[in-house]
Formats: C-alpha cells, structure tokens, sequence
C-alpha cells in the first residue's frame, strides 16, 4: 500500500517536472509579453510586476497584424485544402495498393531540410513572377502539409476492413465511388487529424514565408520578426506577437486533441 | 438467376497457388457449397466469381456471359461477407437500398424493394437504426436483406455465419435454406464447416489446397467419398482410419488389424483384388458402430476395444476406444447399462458401409 503511495508521488514529481521544463519557455513569454521592456531585462527576473498591455497595443495597432493573420490563414487553408484534395486520393491508394515505396518517397521530401528547396523554388518563382504571391506561398506550405495527410491518412485507410469497399464494388458503385460514399465518411477523425496538424504546422512555419513572401504576402511569424531591429530588440512585442500567433494553434489543438490523439494513436498502433 | 461456370480457373499469388485449376459447373438456381479446411482456395474462388480477385488463367462465365473482365458491378452478383460489411454511417433502409441507388433506381421503388426484403426478413422494426445498434443476428439479416433487394443473378455468400453463436446459427440455417427455396436463386456458399454444407447444400464442392477433390450431392459425398480426405473431412466426428493388412480368408477378403480381424462383404472382392497380401487404410465412420448384439449382427465383424473417453451427449454417446495400438471414435446410441472408462467392449461395425483406402495415393479402393 505504501508502495504504491510512493510510486504515485513519484511519478507526479516526474510528471511536474517535464511540464515544468516543457512549459516554462512559454510562461517565460507570456509574463514578458505583459511587461515592460526595462521590467523584462532587468536581473534577477521579476516573478511580480505591474502589468502592462502596451506590446499588444503596439502589436495590433502599429503593426498591421491583421493582415499577417489573414495571410497566414490563407496560405494554410489552401495548402491544407489542396493537400487534403491531392493526399486523400494518394493515402487511400498506398493503404490499399501497399504502395510502400511510394509513402517513404513521399516521407522522405517531408524529412530533406526545408531550406534545400528554398534555392530552387526561389529562382523558379522569380522567372514566373510568382515572387510574393498566394500561390508560391500555397504551394511551399504544401510541401509541410502534404506528406502529414498521406502518413496520417493512409494508416488510418488501412484500418478501415476491405469488406466495406468491397460490397459496395459488388454492390454497384466503382472504386471512386465506393471511396467517396463510404470511406471518407468513416474517416472524419482522421481527416480532422490531419488538417489540425498539417494547419498548425502550416501556421508556425517561418522560413519559406521569410524567403518568398514580402509585403504583401508576409505570415505571422514574419511579423515577429518585424520586432528585431538592427538598433534594438523589443522583446515585449516579440513576446506578444508570439502569444498572439500561438492562441489559434493552441486553441485549435485544444479543440480537436480528442481527435488528434486518436488519429496519431491509431497511426502508431497500426505501426 | 444464373448458372455459374469456372473452367480451368487458376488463382496465384506470387509464388502460392491459391486455386489450381478449378473447373465447376454450378446451375440455375442450384444451392452450391464450396467447403474445405481454412486457405483451401474456397474463398478465392467465390472472390473471383464476384470480381474481387483477378484471374491467373482459365474462364469464368456468369449465365452465357465471360466475366474474366469484368469489374464486380457489371456481373450483376450480390455478396454476403463474413463480417457482414455494413456501411457504419448508414441507416438499415440505407444499407440495404445503396446497391438499388447506384444503379438509379426511383425512390418508390426503392422503398418498396427494402420493404419486401425487410418483410422477408423480420426486418421492418430496425429500418431506422444505425448497425452498431444491432446485433450480430440483426446485422446478418441486414447484410442478407442487402443482397435480396438486388434480386441479382447469383447471390455469394462467403462464411455467413461464422461470427454467430451456436444456436443462431442453426436458426439462420434453416432461414438461408427456406430463402433459397423462395427466391429460387443460383447461391455459391462458401463454409468450412461441413454441417453447414451438408444441410444446406443441393450440391457440395470439397476442396484442398487449391484442389478440387470432389463434387455430389451431401449424401453421395458422404456415402461415396472419393479419397481419404474427403472421407475424413465429411462427418462428425470425423471418420476412423484404421493401417491393417488384406488378406484372404475362407469366405473373403479379410482386414488384419494385428488387434483385430473383420470380413469385408462380398460386394468389396472384384475392387480389391489386386490389394490382397498389401498394406490398406481401413475406414469406418463412428456413426456405423454398435455395441454387440446392439441391431448389428454377425461373426467376422466384431472387435474388442476398451472404453478411454465416455462423452455423454444425451441421445447418444462418443465412446474413445484403444484396441491395440489403434484409436477408434464410436459414436452410439445410450444403452441401458452405462458405459464406464475402463470397460471393455465388443463393438460391431456395418460392414457394408466401411471403405478401404489406398495406403499410397489415399484414393478410395472400396
């Protein structure tokens, strides 16, 4: 009885103390976005202090966060859409054709450092004039959300029995439309999966925005960066333009978790 | 309704051969049971009839058309699986009525079709529920109802009733048997269970390893079986096989079992001839054995063989036998003096109903 007592105590030390190191960095943030940039630097850290919501105001009235926020909210869902368009049809054919090769090709582009591709993309989107628009940026992201749908999706295919496509084969209906009417259907959870992670990831990204964006297409976390100026850092504004490009992400995170880890669960056990 | 031919089909996966050279011929409205142990071939064989596994060589016609080709729903087959396969999203009415969807046609005739089968069926109180709601009986109508609504031209069903309890799938059973009747369809079935097919079927198909081994009616298969496995297959409990010696005695031919000697009848000579003096498989079936004295009479076809196993059924009795270095399974009505382990008992054997076996190639002598 003690044993277990103990072995209970131990284990939520252990458990407080990952969270503790998981977590800090983003406390650290979001205390700092509430102060003052003397209150921020000063040494030792202050744990008390009279807060401030001068680096919001700063963020959402002299930078025009909004518009980073729609950007960035327009690239993802088209990268994600047009993943989910392209990568649904794919995942469904190597879950049922035991594509194998195929899936680590397609792991492998995920897994090649995304800047190996920022040289070519950069001189092929400047010859077609593509520099700074939706689609050069639609189609990067792409290369992000792509490969997360097809790995989610095609485990999460092959658990669905074959039995059911197959009656409806016999039944009447074609491949395709077996696939539309009765296993996509039965696929909602790990569709949402999918789309929750490959957004978010979508959402974080930093360097191809960096690279082929501008004014007009620039990203959140571009936005960040508009922080660091040559003269000086304004930690406080960095630290609530984070805070205010991670609520979607968390928020999003929170809302479908069920679904995420069910999705990746049901990924792993199928191994 | 359709018949359904296979001529010199062959089925491969890479370097296995799931069918080897299948030919059957399955007829209009005839009930066909394709049976053998599990990766027998049986199940491939009804999923290339209904389209689902292509073809290595050799012809499939469905009536007078050669389906080779063809994708599943052009041939115009239904299909029951074994684990049923109904669509989880969709509602029993939706289930059944997806196939009459597909091929357009109007609402009300949709739901008059789902609601005849649904009548067939004892279905009409479910037509609204989702399948998870159901049980494992429910679902087996529905997937059955699935099939009836199509009224296609052969219907498929591959292990219908393994996932039921014992009792529900005697029912059903009976039910599969009494809808063939109605609908007077052309059904494939596929089982591995040899009660089923002896029950159900107009015409059995035993199969191994890919191989067809033979094709009759229940009793001519059982009565007349072509090889050991078949005799062995067919039954329950399964048949005795018995290594002896034939030799002639002063009336006939005689099977020396070293631990006891019997006199085949007559009838056996002329096929045995050339087998006198060689090593045989002598085959009895439990069900035609009696304890001596028993409604069996006779000299020369008796043996002494001790109680291992008394299994008590009821109506009947399992007795597990050691005589010599052989086991014997005979099953026998309860007689009025209790079996006990360790008795010794003389048990006769229906002689004209034992066969011999080639100890070789396992063909069946007499």
């Amino acid at each position: 009885m003690n044993k277990k007592i103990l072995s209970n105590v131990l284990f939520y030390i252990a458990v407080v103390l990952i969270a503790l190191v998981v977590l800090f960095p983003f406390l650290w943030m979001l205390s700092s976005s509430f102060k003052t940039q003397v209150d921020i630097i000063s040494w030792p850290p202050k744990l008390f202090f009279e807060p401030t919501l001068a680096n919001y105001r700063k963020v959402f009235e002299e930078q025009d966060f909004l518009k980073y926020f729609i950007n960035s909210t327009i690239v993802g869902g088209f990268a994600v859409a047009l993943s989910l368009l392209l990568g649904l049809p794919a995942a469904y054919s190597i879950a049922r054709f035991a594509q194998k090769k195929l899936a680590v090709f397609i792991l492998l582009a995920r897994l090649m450092p995304g800047i190996s591709f920022l040289m070519p993309w950069y001189i092929i989107f400047s010859r077609l004039d593509l520099m700074d628009s939706y689609v050069a940026l639609v189609l990067s992201h792409m290369l992000i959300a792509l490969p997360i749908v097809v790995w989610i999706m095609s485990s999460y295919f092959e658990a669905i029995p074959r039995e059911l496509e197959e009656s409806a084969m016999v039944d009447g209906a074609t491949r395709q439309h077996a696939f539309l009417a009765i296993i996509l259907p039965l696929s909602g959870p790990g569709i949402i999966t999918a789309t929750t992670l490959s957004f978010i990831f979508s959402w974080n990204n930093f360097m191809f925005s960096q690279v082929l964006s501008m004014e007009k297409t620039k990203t959140l976390p571009i936005a960040v960066y508009n922080f660091l100026s040559y003269a000086e850092v304004d930690w406080g504004g960095v630290m609530a333009a984070a805070v205010a490009i991670m609520a979607p992400a968390i928020a999003l995170t929170m809302i479908f978790q069920k679904y995420v880890v069910k999705g990746l669960t049901m990924g792993a056990v199928k191994g | 309704m359709a018949s359904v031919v296979l001529k010199n089909v062959v089925k491969r996966f890479g370097s296995t051969t799931a069918v080897d050279n299948l030919s059957i011929e399955i007829k209009d409205k005839e009930f066909a049971v394709l049976v053998g142990s599990s990766g027998c071939g049986k199940s491939t064989a009804l999923r290339m009839i209904a389209g689902l596994e292509t073809i290595t060589s050799g012809e499939i016609y469905i009536g007078d058309t050669r389906v080779n080709d063809m994708p599943p729903r052009e041939r115009d087959v239904a299909m029951v699986f074994q684990n049923y396969a109904l669509y989880p999203h969709m509602s029993v009415r939706e289930n059944m009525g997806f196939g009459l969807k597909i091929r357009k046609l109007s609402d009300k005739e949709i739901d008059e079709r789902v609601r005849e089968a649904a009548d067939i069926l004892g279905l009409n109180e479910l037509l609204d529920r989702k399948p998870k709601e159901l049980s494992g009986g429910q679902r087996q109508r529905v997937a059955v109802g699935r099939a009836i609504v199509r009224k296609p031209k052969v219907f498929l069903f591959d292990e219908p009733l393994s996932n039921l309890d014992a009792k529900l799938r005697v029912a059903m059973r009976a039910e599969i048997s009494k809808l063939h009747r109605r609908l007077e369809a052309t059904i494939v079935y596929v089982t591995h269970d040899q009660v089923e097919a002896m029950t159900m079927a107009d015409r059995i198909f035993i199969m191994s390893k890919g191989v067809l081994q033979q094709s009759g009616a229940p009793m001519e298969v059982y009565s007349r079986p072509v090889n050991r496995f078949v005799a062995g297959f067919i039954g329950s409990p399964a048949m005795n096989f018995i290594d002896a010696t034939l030799v002639r005695g002063d009336g006939g031919l005689i099977v020396d079992a070293e631990s006891f000697k019997v006199a085949l009848p007559e009838a056996f000579n002329a096929s045995l001839a050339g087998y006198v003096g060689r090593q045989i498989v002598f085959g009895v079936r439990p069900e035609d054995m009696a304890l001596a004295g028993n409604g069996v009479s006779g000299e020369q076809n008796i043996l002494t063989a001790r109680a291992e196993v008394v299994e008590l059924l009821g109506s009947e009795v399992f007795v597990y036998l050691s005589c010599g270095r052989h086991s014997i399974v005979a099953r026998m009505e309860v007689p009025d003096r209790a079996i006990e382990v360790g008795d010794t008992l003389q048990v006769a054997l229906k002689m004209p109903k034992t066969h011999v076996f080639d100890k070789d190639t396992s063909l069946t002598i007499a």
